[in-house]
């Protein structure tokens, strides 16, 4: 084939030094990508409180517990203007229209309804308010948005990636904090909460899971035992994953057990947004430079069925005189055919799941 | 917030990095004012400090704010609220009360709710009692038609990661309406 030009950016693999966090431009692409899925996960979140609202029902006409007490209680009809606005911002963030308004204003909406009442506090909530922070501090609407439409360099996507790194630092320390708590507890590590948790909400299972797969798992997830084994391993996933979404050769597999991980939790427990936010969350580990990879593919519907797929815009995808797929990596190296394929689909963030497993194989059997 | 995310200097380069490819470097670096680069490293390592400090906080506090320890415990508790009144009768909560108050109506959250029912320790027994004790205050101050009633009082009973029982009693403020 003729020569191929590739567009590696000059985007950050991992700063060298402690300025270049700072100074060194990358893609705010995985910025963009968790902007637009906070964007519905914010409406969900928000919906109890609009509902609340409609009904003119406010956070004061329940139990609550102020945070501050020097603070005054703050009316209840600035809560429900409040969670309207969030709204309405959040919508205006997911869309990209006047982004570096939209995205702060439905970080400060949602905060200020967290912080009316300690009884509004989850675990999950707090993770989507560093979530919102980390991008509205971001400039994400550079990117799949519609301001970026209306931009003339509308195919740079570079900006300053400190909200990233530090959204990166937060966000594994999360999983960090989760599993070493559990870790010197011994009653976590031995089984004991989790097989009582799952004695107690086994109907969830019954509800969430078809039969006649439902009674299998009842089956299972009742037994000690089984909750002395998988106990350690959930301690050493949230482990794993806090440390090894920081290393290149381990990061593919820690967004992988992340994935798992969330979708196990979402099946057995009732954690709000938590799932789909820390599963959107994974994107911010996608390495920030995109299209160093291209992609040469026979037919034109074969590169927009790819593109389509790329969120995260991984691939310079082109059409060219090929009979075969081909893919020439960040390394030089050349793959084509169902190699090819396989990685392409390991990198796509709807099939990852299902391709990453075969492709890593592929490379430890090599 | 936002930096002047222009990229300076954004001069391309070519190398032949692979057999027939050719890439196109586009090297650049953000250029701040001293003051602005200053702010953005200082609101840097604060938010890290912070987040630190909260972490660490969070094993002092029943509540686990911001810590990150989610599904903490299997821990159960149940209560019986009285009011005590002021000649000193112990009525439950579940008998007519003055003003038809209802506890399940006024505390609206179901952590608090039915409180007679063994249930689930939300975020850890420790949190949920002292989500129950402050309840207690909150509904002697919002019944206030409700005349007789000097004080509530819970007999708590908890059971934390299944051992137990442990026993406590909790009782709300007295109130000014009734004195």
């Amino acid at each position: 084939m003729t020569a191929v030009e590739t567009r590696a950016r000059r985007g950050l693999v991992a700063p060298r030094t402690f300025d270049e966090v700072f100074d060194v431009p990358g893609s705010i692409r995985s910025m963009a990508v968790l902007r637009i899925v906070l964007a519905p996960i914010v409406v969900l979140h928000l919906l109890p409180f609009i509902t609340d609202s409609l009904d003119g029902v406010t956070y004061l006409d329940r139990f609550n517990e102020p945070w501050f007490d020097v603070v005054p209680a703050v009316p209840g009809a600035v809560q429900i203007v409040v969670v309207w606005i969030g709204l309405g911002a959040a919508v205006a963030m997911g869309l990209g229209w006047q982004t570096r308004i939209a995205a702060p204003l439905t970080t400060v909406c949602v905060a200020a309804n967290f912080f009316l009442s300690q009884t509004h506090f989850r675990h999950n909530r707090a993770f989507l308010l560093f979530l919102l922070a980390a991008v509205a501090l971001s400039d994400s609407g550079r990117v799949l948005s519609l301001d970026s439409r209306r931009r003339a360099s509308a195919d740079d996507d570079r900006a300053t990636l400190w909200p990233l790194w530090l959204l990166r630092i937060v966000a594994s320390s999360v999983y960090l904090a989760s599993g070493f708590s559990k870790l010197i507890d011994p009653d976590w590590a031995g089984g004991l909460v989790l097989w009582d948790r799952a004695v107690r909400h086994q109907q969830l299972v019954v509800t969430r899971v078809p039969e006649p797969v439902a009674g299998w798992v009842v089956d299972v997830v009742t037994q000690r035992w089984v909750h002395a084994v998988t106990s350690p391993i959930a301690v050493a996933m949230e482990l794993f994953i806090g440390v090894a979404l920081w290393f290149g050769r381990t990061r593919i597999v820690a967004i992988w057990v992340a994935v798992l991980f969330h979708l196990s939790i979402e099946l057995s427990a009732s954690v709000e947004v938590f799932s789909l936010a820390a599963i959107a969350a994974l994107a911010i580990w996608a390495t920030p430079s995109t299209r160093d990879r291209v992609v040469v593919v026979p037919d034109v519907d074969a590169a927009r069925r790819i593109r389509r797929l790329d969120w995260l815009a991984r691939f310079d995808v082109r059409v060219g005189p090929v009979s075969e797929i081909e893919l020439y990596d960040r390394d030089a190296v050349r793959h084509s055919g169902r190699e090819a394929l396989s990685m392409i689909r390991s990198r796509l963030p709807l099939t990852f799941f299902f391709a990453a497993p075969l492709v890593l194989l592929r490379s430890r059997i090599r | 917030m936002h930096e002047g995310t222009g990229p300076s200097g954004s001069g391309a380069t070519h190398c032949g990095c692979m057999e027939g490819t050719q890439v196109t470097r586009l090297d650049a670096t953000i250029e701040r004012p001293r003051w602005r680069a200053r702010l953005v490293r200082t609101f840097f390592v604060a938010v890290l400090v912070a987040q630190a400090l909260l972490l660490v906080r969070s094993y002092d506090d029943p509540h686990n704010f911001f810590g990150f320890q989610p599904f903490n415990e299997s821990s159960t508790w149940q209560a019986s609220v009285v009011r005590v009144t002021v000649d000193g009768r112990r009525i439950p909560i579940d008998e007519p009360w003055p003003g038809d108050y209802d506890w399940d109506q006024l505390v609206g959250w179901r952590v608090v709710q039915h409180p007679e029912r063994t249930k689930h320790a939300y975020s850890g027994l420790d949190a949920s009692l002292d989500f129950f004790d402050e309840s207690l205050d909150w509904v002697a101050d919002h019944t206030p038609d409700d005349a007789e009633t000097l004080y509530l009082e819970a007999e708590v009973t908890g059971f934390r990661n299944t051992r137990g029982p442990e026993y406590r009693t909790l009782r709300s403020d007295d109130r000014e309406e009734a004195r």
